[in-house]
């Protein structure tokens, strides 16, 4: 008779962190099956969660540490590899400066106690140079959001009356939110969906709004216009609240109907039945931006002017809005370092901003500087689970950068790309075989995954543990293993680690409220961590370094600007599918062969004007590069004309090559990532 | 003996009505009797038996359990005169059945042409499990079996035939082959698919006699075509209703037993249901005879329904045909010859359904047929109410299946 | 007794349902083709419409089956397909109104829904909340299927 048990822990296939139940059968996982009592995603996941099986047992896994020699790879033992790398940093470093060298976090293994791991050893090295993937994805809103609100906020989907997702997909992105929305439709909430692409989220829209690449903002603006001329504005809220409603409502003037339906394509009536859903909906609205707005030149504004709206209506810690959520107390695994290393983090002077609230340097930049070796040279680079040959802007120039490292260590459950360009290629652990703690934000739990098993490989723990005690700073990592480095983690909550174990399918640390803002006026406290205390229109911390403080629409897309004969068409990139995230799960066959190939995707106008079928191969060609990639001919409504979209994370095709570099976001250097202007030609054989 | 109700056959209709009365009335008495020895079996799997899709024991489609289950009183016996007048049956062996109501649903036989020698052995038909355990023993390679006839039936026992490595000589009378079952075209295109498999088929021709040499084998003659040999030989050319028992009575026979809307024959008590009835169809035909086993099922529900007094009006049978042969999914439903007054509708090529024509009339569906890919199965299964509730939808080939399913769903513009 | 409830109105064709169930059934790919549940989308309609077996009480391709081989499970009520019995003669789609009958063009049988043996995977990851597994003698899960139960009526 086998031995059977469910083991409890969270998804790490994508970053929701949906609760999983895991079947084990003789110390083999057999099945993953949603957890009906987790909050979060009630039982539901999609199929990246239950093919984790899969992953964790698949063939193409590494097991043993790899060395690059003249003939190729070899594979050495774990100690060797530690020892050598160790050595090899601490080399690096008395040549080069502490400074030399950095960490690179990805988004294969895990986010948050595996980041917190990660930040900690290389400020213990006395390195200031953390990077990671969130400076192409999240940080730029998150940027965006703390200026206006002092907070990462989350939206009340599932009590809202109107959910107006800006540019963002959930069903392929963030499933479980799909069923906040159902949740909240079936109370009789609407729903608007605002994007370039007819998405899945689009058919449940009540609203489809269909805009121009990169126009999000100005549509924004033109909504603020309609809510200041009709009234709509919460005075109370926002003189109570907020700062710099003067300047926004002088700004927001030029924003005409007529000038947003020249700019984005909406008409004055769409921008009319949106404005009769806000009136209708009371407080209980929530905006929410995905990556379409934040991967544009005017990535953050675009973010900040979409919450302005929020503020406008008062629609902040409310049901049903945005909601300010709280923490659970735990540690942070971070630790400071000396004003004067942290002065030397790449990207710092370039994007203060981005430096100062995530305390991560810019990846864009770093290419830049291991080439040229200015301001300082930088020689090594340990990544855990990032691969940026697929991921990153400017495919030619991140290779080309990280071959010309003295170093790269890429510690991954596979040989990517970019692993394939490594000195040193670890074998990482999967969620699955480690414990941690993992919280979820909207709905105020955590959980202590179980180590569901122990394949033998090497934790991220382990790694930096590993390191750290090789390179002097074992102080820094006095635990013995990950039980009690998590019981270091949650000791200031009084909570045991027995206890918050034996919440097997999480643990609520806080009920959730609203009106918080109120009672901390009430106390004289400053509601909003803003310079100001108040949610900024103008931000603080923008006029500390002398930029504009209002979320202006200045920096158009880079297409709108070329000369179209040239380059007629707009590219963008990143649009999720179900069963992939990002780079990752080509590698399971069962998802890959639901989409074994990458394809641009266009209208049929573009493809009748370029002479292109759907499934043959096509040239698409920008300034950086060119790729060959099929086509697929969408259906007249699915996406706005004259543009195209192609999914990043193929290696036979892979987008990034047409990205550039060159054109990034004033404030957070976000590459624009969803307006590359293209052309594309068919291939004559 | 004394019974409720009297159920002449064993097969789709018979058991179709015993299984409809069972389940509202446990009760009951319900005799069932069957010439044929043995459990109840499908006649439709026998081709799929003898080419080795399905085991012999699948045939059965009732378990040894099953009569006394369902609490049926199970008689093994030929039935050789009905009294309409006392309500009786006589079975060969004398015994007399007092009935209530009486359901005949006796099937069919097949026809046997006049063609001399057509009464020797070796000379099989593909009908019943007796013909069946006649021919497998034939079905090796290195024989060479010559079916007269290209029905759906003759054409199925070739299949299995050339699936079993038989030499296969399929000969036909007429100009075409399966002329109930498949338009001009679609013979035309599975005679061509028919012939790449190997089989030597040959129509317009006319076999004159059947000789049988001493060694066993056979020589056919044929009108003007030098003969043929062969070591067997399958007849598939047709069959007709089983009614020689009724001749004394006063039920309406044409060709088939005349039933109604409620399966009633033209005297009270007496039901018909299967191939041996010809009943009302979707088309408004008054007394069809079918012989296909869709048809059959529905008819013994519903004789089964008032039987009990239920009232219940069978609004038509629909022919249907389906079978997979010479790789090809061949099917056909409702009117879909070439002689009909009607709009055909061909499927692109590019569907990649094969050969699938739609025949509409006042933007109404009539019928189908197929020769081709499963693929197009769907639409078949979707268009069944579509006909039969003879629902308005204006054809457009090329959304056929999205517009079907918009109808099936309810999904409005 | 439970059954796959649709609510179309929650439907966002993510297709995860369809993943599962082919991945589920074939052990080797989550292609669409392999799955037991559809989801038809109507772009001009904007309408969603997983399909699924309904187990409908009165299931015509059980009856009409030559072979004897659908059947229902005692357990979870599930009209399933022995396929050691099934000879692929293709007489349940004919029968079925709905397209719910598949064909697996490998073993040459018809396949179909079975409920997954009462846990079905369809449900488990369909991330919308539009398909449900409930008892239809529930009021709210049979308002879900009254649609279902018309289109029965109607289409037997």
């Amino acid at each position: 008779m086998a031995k059977q048990e469910i083991k409890k822990s969270c998804c790490r296939m994508c970053g929701m962190l949906c609760g999983i139940d895991v079947n084990v059968e003789d110390g083999r996982v057999t099945e993953i099956n949603g957890n009906k009592a987790f909050r979060a995603n009630r039982g539901r996941i999609c199929i990246k969660g239950s093919s984790g099986v899969t992953q964790l047992y698949n063939p193409e896994r590494l097991t043993k540490p790899l060395k690059r020699t003249e003939n190729g790879f070899v594979e050495i033992e774990m100690e060797q590899a530690m020892d050598e790398i160790a050595e090899k940093l601490q080399s690096l470093q008395a040549d080069y400066g502490t400074e030399s060298v950095g960490v690179w976090k990805g988004e294969g293994i895990g986010f948050a106690q595996q980041e917190g791991l990660a930040r900690r050893f290389i400020h213990g090295i006395q390195s200031p140079n953390y990077f990671s993937n969130d400076t192409q994805c999240f940080a730029g809103r998150y940027i965006a959001y703390n200026m206006v609100f002092g907070t990462w906020p989350c939206a009340d989907l599932r009590n809202t009356n109107l959910a107006v997702m800006w540019g963002t997909n959930p069903p392929a992105s963030h499933s479980y939110w799909t069923q906040d929305i159902n949740d909240a439709r079936d109370k009789g909430a609407k729903l608007i969906v605002i994007d370039t692409i007819y998405t899945e989220m689009a058919r449940l829209a009540d609203l489809y709004i269909q805009v121009k690449p990169g126009t999000d903002s100005i549509l924004a603006w033109g909504l603020i216009k309609q809510l200041i001329d009709q009234k709509m504005v919460d005075n109370e809220f926002v003189s109570k609240f907020t700062k710099g409603y003067d300047e926004l409502e002088a700004y927001a003037q030029t924003y005409t109907p007529e000038y947003v339906q020249e700019k984005t394509g909406v008409t004055p009536e769409q921008m009319a039945a949106v404005i009769q859903h806000y009136r209708q909906a009371g407080k209980k609205i929530a905006n929410w931006c995905g990556t379409g707005l934040e991967h544009q030149a005017n990535g953050v504004n675009n973010v900040r002017s979409v919450g302005y709206i929020d503020a406008l209506i008062g629609a902040v810690d409310v049901p049903g809005g945005m909601m300010t959520v709280e923490g659970f107390g735990a540690r942070s695994l971070e630790i400071d370092i000396e004003p004067s290393l942290m002065s030397k983090a790449i990207g710092r002077e370039q994007f203060p901003i981005l430096y100062g609230m995530r305390g991560e340097c810019h990846t864009l930049l770093l290419m830049d500087q291991i080439l040229s070796g200015k301001p300082y040279p930088f020689k090594g680079l340990v990544m855990t689970a990032a691969d940026p040959v697929l991921t990153n802007a400017n495919t030619g120039k991140v290779e080309e950068a990280l071959k010309a490292l003295d170093l790269l260590v890429v510690k991954d459950l596979y040989l990517t790309e970019t692993a394939k360009l490594a000195d040193y290629v670890l074998p990482a652990a999967s969620y699955l075989e480690r414990s941690e703690l993992q919280y979820n934000g909207i709905n105020q739990t955590v959980m202590l995954t179980e180590k569901v098993v122990d394949l033998g490989h090497q934790s991220e723990y382990e790694l930096f543990k590993g390191l750290a005690d090789r390179m002097g700073i074992a102080e820094l990592f006095p635990w013995e293993n990950e039980d009690e480095l998590n019981a270091w983690l949650i000791e200031p909550t009084e909570m045991s680690l027995a206890e918050l174990a034996s919440h097997r399918d999480g643990y609520q640390f806080k009920p959730l409220t609203y009106e918080k803002i109120h009672r901390a006026l009430e106390r004289g406290e400053k509601p909003f961590n803003t310079p100001s205390g108040l949610i900024e229109f103008t931000s603080g911390h923008l006029e500390a370094i002398g930029m504009e403080p209002l979320a202006k629409f200045q920096d158009a897309p880079e297409y709108l600007g070329v000369e179209p004969d040239e380059y007629p068409l707009v590219l963008m990139t990143g649009a999720r599918k179900v069963m992939y995230f990002h780079g990752r799960y080509r590698n399971l066959p069962q998802l890959e062969k639901v989409m074994p190939k990458a394809q641009v995707e266009m209208h049929p106008a573009d493809a009748d004007r370029f002479g292109l079928n759907h499934g043959e191969k096509a040239r698409v060609i920008s300034a950086y590069g060119a790729i060959d990639i099929h086509v697929r001919v969408m259906s007249a409504k699915e996406i706005v004309p004259g543009a195209v979209q192609i999914t990043h994370g193929f290696k036979n095709a892979n987008v990034n090559y047409l990205v550039g570099d060159g054109i990034t976001d004033p404030i957070s250097g976000f590459p624009a990532l969803k307006s590359v202007p293209v052309r594309i030609e068919k291939i004559i054989n | 003996m004394q019974t409720d109700v009297l159920i002449i056959g064993n097969s789709a209709a018979g058991l179709s009505a015993a299984e409809t009365i069972r389940k509202y009335d446990f009760d009951k008495k319900i005799t069932i009797v069957s010439k044929e020895s043995g459990p109840a079996y499908s006649r439709v799997l026998l081709p799929y038996v003898l080419r080795g899709k399905l085991d012999y024991d699948n045939l059965f489609i009732r378990d040894g359990n099953y009569y006394i289950e369902n609490n049926f009183y199970y008689i093994e016996g030929l039935i050789v005169s009905v009294n309409t007048e006392s309500k009786t049956a006589v079975c060969e062996s004398s015994e007399i059945i007092k009935y209530d109501s009486l359901l005949i649903a006796t099937g069919s036989n097949p026809v046997k042409p006049p063609i001399p020698g057509i009464e020797s052995e070796g000379v099989y038909h593909m009908w019943t499990k007796d013909d069946l355990d006649h021919l497998m023993p034939h079905f090796n390679k290195d024989k060479r079996v010559v079916v007269i006839g290209s029905g759906f039936v003759s054409l199925q026992a070739a299949w299995s035939a050339v699936c079993k490595g038989l030499k296969v000589t399929v000969i036909e009378l007429a100009d075409r082959i399966m002329p109930s079952v498949i338009d001009n075209k679609g013979a035309e295109i599975l005679t061509g698919k028919i012939k790449e498999c190997g089989v030597d088929l040959r129509i317009d021709t006319l076999t004159l006699a059947i000789k049988k040499r001493d060694d066993g084998t056979f020589v056919i003659d044929l009108k003007d075509q030098s003969s043929i040999e062969a070591d067997f030989i399958i007849v598939g050319t047709g069959v007709k209703p089983n009614t020689s028992f009724l001749e004394e009575t006063d039920i309406d026979i044409d060709r088939g037993i005349c039933v109604n809307r409620y399966m009633q024959t033209s005297v009270d008590d007496v039901y018909a249901a299967g191939d041996v009835a010809g009943g009302p169809t979707a088309f408004g035909d008054q007394h069809q005879i079918h012989a296909l086993w869709p048809t059959a099922i529905e008819m013994g529900k519903v004789a089964g329904m008032n039987i009990l007094g239920k009232q219940f009006v069978y609004e038509g049978s629909l022919n249907m045909n389906v079978t997979q042969m010479y790789d090809m999914t061949v099917a056909s439903m409702g009117q879909f010859t070439d002689n009909l007054d009607c709009d055909e509708h061909l499927m692109p090529e590019s569907s990649g359904m094969g050969y699938l024509k739609i025949c509409a009339k006042d933007d109404q569906i009539i019928g189908a047929c197929l020769i081709g890919k499963t693929s197009a199965m769907k639409i078949f299964g979707m268009l069944r109410p579509v006909i039969r509730l003879n629902k308005k939808l204006k054809v457009d080939i090329t959304r056929l299946e999205s517009d079907l399913q918009k109808l099936t769903y309810g999904v409005a513009h | 007794m439970k059954t796959v409830s649709i609510d179309r109105s929650k439907c966002v064709g993510c297709r995860n349902c369809e993943m599962a169930c082919a991945f589920a059934r074939t052990g080797t790919t989550c292609e669409s083709q392999e799955s037991n549940i559809k989801v038809n989308h109507y772009l001009d309609e904007r309408v969603l419409m997983p399909m699924t077996c309904l187990h409908c009480s009165e299931a015509w391709c059980m009856s009409v089956c030559p072979a004897g081989a659908i059947s229902r499970n005692a357990d979870t009520n599930a009209v399933v397909i022995d396929e050691d019995r099934c000879a692929g003669c293709k007489m349940c789609m004919l029968a079925c109104p709905f397209g719910n009958i598949h064909f697996d063009n490998e073993k040459l049988v018809s396949r179909k829904c079975d409920l997954c043996d009462g846990a079905p995977k369809c449900v488990e990851h369909c991330i919308a909340g539009a398909l449900k597994y409930e008892d239809m003698n529930d009021n709210a899960a049979a308002l879900r299927c009254k649609n279902d139960h018309k289109l029965i009526a109607q289409a037997l």
